[in-house]
C-alpha cells in the first residue's frame, strides 16, 4: 500500500468512484517519490472533499466551494510545498467556479483535482453544474433546465497552463495524468469522471466505459485552437487524457521576480528598522 | 491660542486634496498641529469633495466645525460650505459676484485658474491657493518655499521655481486686498519646526501591519479601506509583502486563512458589506483555529448604504458573525498612534490564542490625518508561536488552555490537519458528539485568559456624568469633555478601544462610573448594548448619529448638555 494512505473509515458507498481516484492518487504521490509532509491536500465540503482525510498527507479541509483560494494562499508563501485542491463538481465549478476562473490567470503552482460525477452526493442527488439537460432529480423532478457546464473548454478558453480528463476506470490513465499534473509547473485542472453509484443512474460505469477513448499518441496538446475543439467532444465519444498544456510563468516566479523573495514565513526586516525608514514620511 | 478650521471645496480631481495635503504639510512644518478630513463623494471626477484642515499651536484631535476660512474651486462650494462659515470668516476663489447681504463674511474673488495658465499650467492652481491661503493667515512663506523643494526636488529645478512663483502670485493677490481679521499673533506654532507628525488613519493601519510582520494581505477594494491596501502596495516591494487583489472578498479571506496555514502573518481589509462575505470564513478561521487579522472599515449601511461617509454601525455585526459561538478579539482604534499599535497586538494575540482577531475602523479614522509631536512602536511584534513536531503531532490536542500547539506544514515531519469540520484532536473529521462537546470547550475556553489581554479603557473622572464612547470619537470625546469641563460641568470619559473580550474587573469598574452617557455612530447603541448585557446595568442614557457624519464637538457638547439637564 502506498505510504499516502492511511488508516481511516471511508465514508463512501460500496463501489463509489472515488475509491479508484484516492488509490490512484496515493499511488501516483508515492511514485513521484512525494514525503506526506511536503505535501498539502486542501479540500471543500462534499462527499469527494472528505477524500484528503485518507490520505497521509498535510491537509485543509476547508469551506464549499473555497479550497483553491486557501490552496493559492498557502502556496504563495511556501512554494516548497506540493499543493493539491481536490473536491467534487458542485464545489469547484458550483459554489466556487469564480474562483477556478481567477485561479487560471494567476497560474499558481498548485493542481485541482475534480471528482466529477455529475451529480450532488452529500445532499443526496440534486443535479450539479456538470448534470445533463432534463437531469431528473428530487428538486428538478422535472428535469435540469439549464445547460451542463464544459470546466475543460472553459479552462482552455482562459488558456490555462494545463488540463486534463480522466476516468476512475481507467487506472494507468488516471495515474499518469496524476503524476503529470502535479509535476506540472503552473495551474493544472484535472476533471476526473467518477460515477455516483447511488445518485447517478444515467452516467454510470458503463456509461462511460462506452463513451470514453484514450487521446491518440499523435494529438497535439499545445496547439489551443484544437485543444478547444477537442474539448468540446462530449457524448458518444469522450476523449480521456491531457487536452491542453502551455507552460507559462507561474504566480510565485512572478512574485519573487518581483518582490526578490519566495518565502514569506517571516518579515524581511527588523520592524524598528521599518519604523525609522517610514518615520520621516509623516513629518 | 489660535484654533482655525479651513475647508477647501471643489470638484473631485481639482486638487482639492492636494491644498489640503500641501497647506498641513507647511504647517505642521511651522509648528502646528494640524487635524484634516477629507469628505468625498463616491465618484472619480465631478461631485463634491471638500478637505478641511482644523488647526492651532495647542494639541488637537477632532474635526473642527465652524469655519474660518473657505477657498472655492468652485460655484458649488459657497453655495454648500458658506452656512458653517464665521460671522467674521473670509472666503477666496470662485465666489459668486453678488454677496448676499445677510452674510457679513468677506469676500475675496481669486480665479486660481486663469493666473495658473498664465504661469503655463493649471497645475499651479493649487499652489496659487496655498500662497493665498499662508499669506491670509501670516505663515512664515520662507518654510513654505523649502517644502516646495523638498516636495519637488525630484521634479527638477525648473518645477521648483515655477511652483515658488505660484506661490507668490498667491500671496500677492491677496496682498491687493484688505484683511479685515488678523488669524495668527505669531507666525509660528508653539513646537521647534520639524518636530511633529501627521499620520492618516489607514496610513497608520498599513505601516501597523508592516511592523507586524504581515507578510500576505489578500483583499477586495471596498472604501474606505482601500487606503490600507494602498499603502501596504507601496511598500510590498520594500518589505517582501505579498499583496492579492482577490476576485472577491470570499477569496480574500480563504487566500489570507490558507497563507496564515501555511506560516504567514497574513490579514485581509473590508467595509461592511466585504465582511458580510466574510462571514463564513471568518469562522473557518475559528474552527481551523488559524490566526487571522480583519479589518472593517465602517461606513453606514446596510447594504451600499453610504459608500463615502462614516459609521460606528457594525459593532454587534462582528460581534456575533458567522453561525454558533466562538471567541474573537474586536478593537477599534481610537487614532492613527493607537491603529499601528493595536494592528501589533492583533497580529500577536491572533498568533498566541490562534483566534481571528476584527478591528474595527471607519471612514472617519481611514481619512482623517492626525499630528503628534512623536510617533512611537509602543507594541512589540513577536514572532509566530509554532512548534516542530514529529509523527504523533496532533494539531488540536486537548489542553488546559485550550490553546493546542501549531506545527506548520512541510516543516517536519509533522502531518498539519486543519478541519473545518468539528474534528478530533489529529485534525480527522468527527461525529463523536462527546469529542465534539470537548473540542467545542476547547475553543471557547481560550475566552477566558483572552479577557485578560484585552486592555482597560481610558478612564478619567468627573463627577455629574460620564461621556462613553468607542473607537475613532475618542478625540471629539476628549474635546467635548474638556469644553464641559471648562464650563463648569465637571463630566468624565471613558473611551474603549479593545471592546470584547472585556475583563470581569473592567466589567465590575464600569459599572461604577457616575451617569453614563453612550455617544455613538449607530442607531441602536451597540456598545451600549453590549455593556447592558455584560454588566447586567443598564447604559440606557445614549447619544446617537447615524447620519454617515462624523460625531462634531460643538454639537455635542450641546446635546450632552441637554440630556444632562
Amino acid at each position: 500500500m502506498s505510504p499516502f494512505r492511511n488508516q481511516i473509515e471511508i465514508a463512501w458507498c460500496p463501489g463509489c468512484g472515488n475509491f479508484n481516484l484516492l488509490t490512484d492518487l496515493s499511488e501516483a504521490l508515492s511514485e513521484l517519490g512525494l514525503k506526506p509532509s511536503q505535501v498539502v491536500l486542501v479540500s471543500g465540503i462534499g462527499q469527494a472533499a472528505k477524500a484528503p482525510h485518507y490520505i497521509q498527507a498535510n491537509v485543509f479541509n476547508g469551506l464549499h466551494g473555497r479550497s483553491i483560494p486557501v490552496a493559492f494562499g498557502i502556496q504563495a508563501v511556501n512554494p516548497e510545498l506540493t499543493v493539491i485542491a481536490e473536491s467534487g463538481d458542485g464545489c469547484m465549478y458550483g459554489e466556487g467556479g469564480n474562483h477556478l476562473i481567477h485561479a487560471i490567470r494567476r497560474n499558481p503552482n498548485i493542481t485541482v483535482i475534480v471528482h466529477d460525477n455529475q451529480v450532488y452526493g452529500l445532499t443526496k442527488g440534486q443535479a450539479s453544474p456538470t448534470s445533463e439537460t432534463d437531469f431528473v432529480s428530487k428538486t428538478q423532478p422535472l428535469g435540469t433546465v439549464s445547460e451542463s457546464f464544459h470546466p475543460i473548454a472553459l479552462a482552455i478558453s482562459q488558456d490555462v497552463s494545463f488540463v486534463a480528463r480522466g476516468f476512475t476506470g481507467d487506472k494507468e490513465g488516471l495515474k499518469s495524468i496524476f503524476k503529470q499534473a502535479i509535476q506540472w509547473k503552473g495551474f493544472s485542472l484535472v476533471d476526473v469522471l467518477q460515477p455516483c453509484v447511488t445518485f447517478n443512474r444515467i452516467n454510470t460505469f458503463g456509461w462511460y466505459r462506452d463513451r470514453v477513448y484514450p487521446l491518440p499518441e499523435e494529438y497535439d496538446p499545445e496547439d489551443q485552437v484544437s485543444a478547444f475543439k477537442k474539448s468540446l467532444e462530449w457524448g458518444d465519444k469522450i476523449p480521456l487524457g491531457v487536452i491542453y498544456r502551455h507552460v507559462k510563468s507561474v504566480f510565485s516566479d512572478r512574485i519573487f521576480e518581483k518582490l526578490g523573495r519566495k518565502d514569506f514565513l517571516n518579515p524581511t526586516s527588523n520592524y524598528q528598522t521599518v519604523f525609522e525608514d517610514e518615520k520621516p514620511g509623516f513629518e | 491660542m489660535p484654533d482655525l478650521t479651513i475647508t477647501i471645496g471643489g470638484e473631485a480631481g481639482q486638487g482639492v486634496q492636494t491644498i489640503g495635503e500641501v497647506l498641513s504639510r507647511i504647517l505642521i512644518r511651522n509648528g502646528f498641529y494640524v487635524f484634516s478630513i477629507q469628505d468625498y463623494h463616491s465618484r472619480i471626477r465631478g461631485g463634491h469633495n471638500s478637505v478641511q484642515v482644523r488647526f492651532s499651536d495647542q494639541p488637537i484631535q477632532a474635526i473642527g466645525t465652524d469655519m474660518d476660512l473657505l477657498v472655492c474651486l468652485n460655484p458649488e462650494t459657497q453655495e454648500i460650505h458658506q452656512p458653517a462659515l464665521k460671522k467674521d470668516g473670509i472666503m477666496i476663489g470662485t465666489i459668486s459676484s453678488t454677496p448676499s447681504p445677510s452674510l457679513p463674511s468677506s469676500m475675496i474673488s481669486i480665479h486660481f485658474n486663469e493666473m495658473a495658465k498664465e504661469l503655463g499650467n493649471r497645475i499651479f492652481a493649487n499652489i496659487i491657493a496655498v500662497g493665498a491661503l499662508i499669506e491670509i493667515l501670516g505663515i512664515d512663506e520662507k518654510i513654505a518655499e523649502l517644502y516646495l523643494e523638498e516636495n519637488f526636488q525630484k521634479k527638477g529645478k525648473d518645477i521648483i521655481r515655477l511652483n515658488k512663483e505660484a506661490l507668490a502670485l498667491g500671496q500677492n493677490e491677496i496682498r491687493r486686498h484688505q484683511i479685515s481679521r488678523k488669524f495668527l499673533d505669531k507666525r509660528n506654532g508653539s513646537q521647534n519646526p520639524g518636530n511633529l507628525f501627521i499620520v492618516g488613519g489607514n496610513e497608520a493601519l498599513g505601516l501597523g501591519a508592516i511592523l507586524a510582520g504581515c507578510t500576505f494581505y489578500s483583499a477586495y477594494p471596498m472604501t474606505p479601506s482601500t487606503g490600507v491596501m494602498n499603502f501596504i502596495s507601496s511598500r510590498s516591494k520594500k518589505y517582501g509583502i505579498i499583496v492579492e487583489q482577490a476576485e472577491d472578498e470570499i477569496a480574500a479571506i480563504n487566500m489570507a486563512i490558507g497563507a496564515s496555514y501555511a506560516g504567514a502573518k497574513a490579514m485581509t481589509a473590508t467595509s461592511g458589506g466585504g465582511f458580510c462575505l466574510m462571514a463564513e470564513g471568518l469562522g473557518l478561521a475559528a474552527m481551523t483555529e488559524t490566526p487571522i487579522v480583519i479589518l472593517d472599515g465602517m461606513r453606514p449601511g446596510p447594504s451600499t448604504g453610504l459608500p463615502t461617509r462614516t459609521s460606528q454601525g457594525d459593532l454587534e455585526f462582528v460581534l456575533s458573525a458567522s453561525h454558533d459561538e466562538f471567541p474573537r478579539f474586536v478593537f477599534a482604534p481610537r487614532d492613527p498612534q493607537d491603529a499601528i499599535d493595536t494592528m501589533i497586538r492583533a497580529f500577536n494575540l491572533s498568533d498566541y490564542f490562534q483566534v481571528p482577531v476584527i478591528i474595527l475602523s471607519d471612514q472617519y479614522l481611514a481619512d482623517s490625518n492626525w499630528t503628534f509631536s512623536q510617533i512611537k512602536v509602543n507594541e512589540q511584534p513577536k514572532n509566530t508561536q509554532t512548534v516542530i513536531g514529529d509523527q504523533n503531532y496532533q494539531r488540536y490536542a486537548l489542553t488546559e488552555s485550550g490553546i493546542s500547539p501549531r506545527a506548520l506544514p512541510g516543516m517536519s515531519d509533522a502531518l498539519v490537519i486543519a478541519d473545518s469540520d468539528e474534528h478530533d484532536e489529529i485534525g480527522h473529521l468527527t461525529e463523536d458528539l462527546e469529542l465534539r462537546v470537548q473540542m467545542h470547550q476547547k475553543r471557547m475556553k481560550k475566552i477566558e485568559k483572552m479577557r485578560e489581554k484585552t486592555r482597560p479603557p481610558f478612564y478619567k473622572a468627573g463627577k455629574t456624568a460620564t461621556i462613553v464612547g468607542w473607537g475613532s470619537t475618542y478625540g471629539v470625546l476628549y474635546e467635548a469633555r474638556e469644553k464641559l469641563a471648562k464650563s463648569g460641568v465637571d463630566v468624565g470619559l471613558l473611551h474603549f478601544n479593545d471592546i470584547y473580550p472585556l475583563s470581569k474587573d473592567i466589567l465590575t469598574f464600569i459599572k461604577s462610573v457616575p451617569q453614563p452617557v453612550v455617544v455613538e455612530g449607530n442607531y441602536q447603541g451597540q456598545l451600549a448594548r453590549l455593556l447592558e448585557r455584560e454588566t447586567q446595568t443598564p447604559f440606557d442614557c445614549r447619544i446617537n448619529r447615524y447620519d454617515g457624519r462624523p460625531f462634531f464637538v460643538n454639537e455635542l457638547v450641546n446635546q450632552i448638555r441637554e440630556v444632562l439637564s
